[in-house]
């Protein structure tokens, strides 16, 4: 009884931040605050999906399985979500290095006014 | 039992929301949109095996978890480069 009731728990924080992540990629402005409610999508409601199987199952294959494709998934999230970032910028700058206006710099800032900075070209 | 599936049907019908942003949203929100997708799929793939009992299901859920991330690239470099 005491197992089914940790797995009934487990399953609805698992759904509830589904919910929470698919309602703020809905309801967000743009494409970089969306992609912050994927991640927790992707790696907690995993683990307590994990979790729910583990206490129902014991050590068992099913178990076995979701933790494999938990790992997976926790390990690519971040990956692919600065993957998307840089993505989209490049889409809308052409290119991402290229930074915002800044106020001047003084000479003693510039990384290339210092000894032994390597200077980037410009593509 | 009926708990897994009653998730799985939930986390299904939380997918509507992000199926309305790859619609009406612009090409990176779709993007954006396909990741939750995927990543809620996984999870559905394998509540779903575990409320029918059915071990050897498990199979998909880890299969589509390591083609999220390749597929997820090849979406992410097309929009990039300007589908």
């Amino acid at each position: 009884m005491t197992r089914e009731i940790i797995t009934d728990v487990l399953l609805a924080l698992a759904v509830l931040t589904v919910a929470g992540a698919a309602l703020g990629t809905a309801v967000m402005p743009d494409a970089y605050a969306r992609l912050h409610f994927v991640t927790p999508a992707a790696v907690v409601a995993p683990a307590g999906v994990t979790l729910a199987v583990f206490v129902r199952e014991g050590l068992d294959y099913s178990t076995g399985a979701t933790f494999i494709a938990l790992v997976f998934m926790v390990a690519a999230s971040p990956f692919l979500s600065h993957a998307t970032a840089r993505a989209i910028r490049v889409r809308e700058r052409g290119d991402w290095h290229q930074a915002a206006e800044r106020p001047a710099e003084t000479s003693a800032d510039r990384p290339a006014d210092k000894p032994g900075a390597r200077v980037r070209e410009p593509r | 039992m009926i708990s897994f599936i009653a998730a799985a049907m939930a986390m299904l019908l939380m997918l509507v929301p992000a199926g309305v942003t790859m619609i009406r949203g612009t090409l990176a929100d779709a993007v954006v949109g396909y990741e939750l997708v995927t990543s809620v799929a996984v999870m559905v793939l394998a509540l779903l095996a575990e409320g029918f009992k059915r071990p050897s299901l498990f199979e998909l859920p880890v299969l589509l978890a390591v083609l999220l991330y390749g597929s997820g690239l090849v979406f992410v470099r097309a929009l990039e480069r300007g589908l």
